[in-house]
């Protein structure tokens, strides 16, 4: 194919080349509006092109290369060492980039790969983009996957899987599949996501929902957050309220507003909600601090739990030295060996050995060996172990008092 | 780049070594196995020279792996490499955490 030649430190006026061009460094193309190349077009270095450029292909090497207009592709951009600046759009099939790539208007390609800078003015779609350090958009995103091992800004996304080693913040948007956040991840505006990986740190700034999230680092989120399944190694702050199916809490996890799963929620580490609690069932080893919690089955505490107006559940089960503070209400409540409870209502209250409670109220009450309470008040019966002991004389009535919750 | 603060409630951070350490890292693995020299020193921001240093010193623990493709090395991160990044950026999350005021506002003093 023949090849048309600008030499080096020169400058030439082309409108259409049939065949290759090749521009030595130092070259400034004007036109009269767009430049057509039949083949591939390959600047050497620096160069500038006063115009629309369109061809087959585009190579460049070590230096700069400024389009004035809309830089259009039929096959690869290639820049080996070099850098791309496009006043207009950029529309190839795959676009490879060492240095970086600025580009004013749309920005359209099956992949974008860039090593140092990918900085986009309006909007780009892509099957991917990889970025090895930095990349700011500033209109929609809409791309199968996203990597950046850099700092990444964007504004709205549509996007299948975002895979973060660096800091990321967008706007908002839709994140189908995954958020893999090694790095530091926010996002400003309200965020659909299908599951959320953290490692580091990732902060919501506005609501959030979507399916599993999993917290080895710090997850904070400003409003409420939604989800299928939460596990929470690390730390996690919610500031408004949370609501999924379950939740595994490891670590620390705060709640402002209220949290509610659908299934249940097994802690070992520590839970604090300032509003309700609500599950279907809990297994809590480490501690709980909420204003009521209301689960529909059972509550086994091996751990502490602090409520101000009650914890509520089918059946209650204190574990071995455990503590409660605040009303226990349950069809059935257990308190274990060395156990120390508040008030208690219940259809069978049952304390353990050395257990300590201040005030019974149930149908059926066993107190075994050793066991502790202030007042019992029943209505059915009342069993006393030798060593066993009640403060006051227990007190049968025909109507217990209504239960809190 | 990792350090780029914006964003966060954080006050500015001098990078550390160790940072630039996790910078070249997350670079290379952008690569899947093909990160040259050329590339890593774009993506870290960071000139070609002082770069080969960090590199030779991460091979050398270990955290990096080095492969010929087309009688140029080419450099990819190791199971080590990924332990040390998500050690790496767990401990900085708890960093932060621990150096902000209890009313949210970031702490002047830094480690």
């Amino acid at each position: 194919m023949a090849e048309t030649r600008i030499p080096r430190n020169s400058q030439a006026h082309l409108t259409s080349v049939d065949g290759d061009l090749r521009a030595e460094p130092h070259v400034r193309i004007t036109t009269d509006g767009t430049l057509t190349v039949s083949g591939s077009v390959r600047f050497d270095g620096s160069a500038e092109v006063v115009g629309h450029l369109t061809c087959a292909r585009f190579r460049s090497g070590d230096g700069t290369v400024l389009i004035a207009g809309n830089l259009t592709v039929a096959d690869d951009i290639e820049s080996h060492d070099g850098a791309l600046e496009v006043a207009g759009g950029v529309k190839a099939r795959r676009v490879d980039v060492d240095r970086h790539l600025r580009v004013a208007g749309p920005a359209e390609a099956e992949k974008f790969e860039v090593g140092g800078l990918l900085e986009g003015r309006q909007t780009m779609k892509a099957r991917s983009v990889s970025v090895g350090g930095r990349f700011h958009l500033e209109g929609r995103l809409e791309a199968e996957s996203v990597e950046a091992g850099g700092a990444v800004t964007l504004a709205d996304v549509s996007i299948d899987t975002l895979e973060v080693g660096g800091t990321v913040r967008i706007g908002g948007g839709e994140v189908r599949r995954t958020i893999e956040v090694g790095g530091r991840f926010r996002s400003d505006g309200p965020l659909t996501f299908g599951t959320v990986e953290v490692g580091g740190l990732a902060e919501f700034s506005d609501s959030a929902k979507g399916g599993s999230i999993e917290v080895g680092g710090l997850l904070t989120a400003a409003k409420d957050l939604g989800f299928d399944r939460l596990e929470v190694g690390g730390v996690g702050r919610i500031g408004g309220n949370a609501n999924g199916n379950e939740a595994e809490i490891g670590g620390k996890f705060d709640v402002l507003g209220s949290l509610t799963l659908t299934r249940g929620i097994e802690a070992g580490g520590s839970i604090s909600v300032a509003e309700a609690l609500t599950a279907q069932q809990m297994s809590l080893g480490g501690s709980l601090e909420c204003r009521r919690a209301v689960l529909a089955e059972t509550c086994d505490i091996g751990g502490q739990v602090k409520t101000r107006e009650g914890l509520k559940a089918t059946r209650i089960r204190l574990e071995r030295k455990s503590r409660a503070h605040g009303p226990l209400i349950g069809q059935s409540v257990e308190i274990g060996r060395g156990a120390r409870v508040e008030d208690v209502y219940g259809g069978e209250v049952d304390l353990e050995e050395r257990a300590v409670a201040q005030r019974v109220f149930a149908a059926r009450v066993r107190l075994r060996e050793g066991a502790v309470v202030d007042e019992v008040t029943f209505t059915q019966s009342v069993e006393v172990d030798t060593g066993a002991r009640v403060q006051a004389p227990p007190r049968k009535v025909d109507n217990l008092p209504p239960f809190p919750l | 780049m990792l350090d780029d603060r914006e964003g966060t409630r954080a006050a500015p951070r001098r990078r550390e070594a160790t940072d630039l350490y996790a910078t070249v890292l997350e670079v290379v693995k952008r690569y899947h196995g093909a990160a040259r020299i050329t590339r890593v020193s774009y993506g870290a921001g960071m000139p070609v020279d002082r770069l080969r240093n960090f590199v030779e010193r991460l091979v050398a623990l270990g955290l990096l792996k080095s492969e010929e493709i087309d009688g140029r090395p080419a450099y990819d991160i190791t199971p080590r490499g990924q332990e040390f990044l998500a050690t790496y950026w767990k401990m900085r999350a708890y960093i932060e955490v621990l150096e902000s005021n209890p009313d949210g506002r970031a702490s002047r003093r830094r480690v």
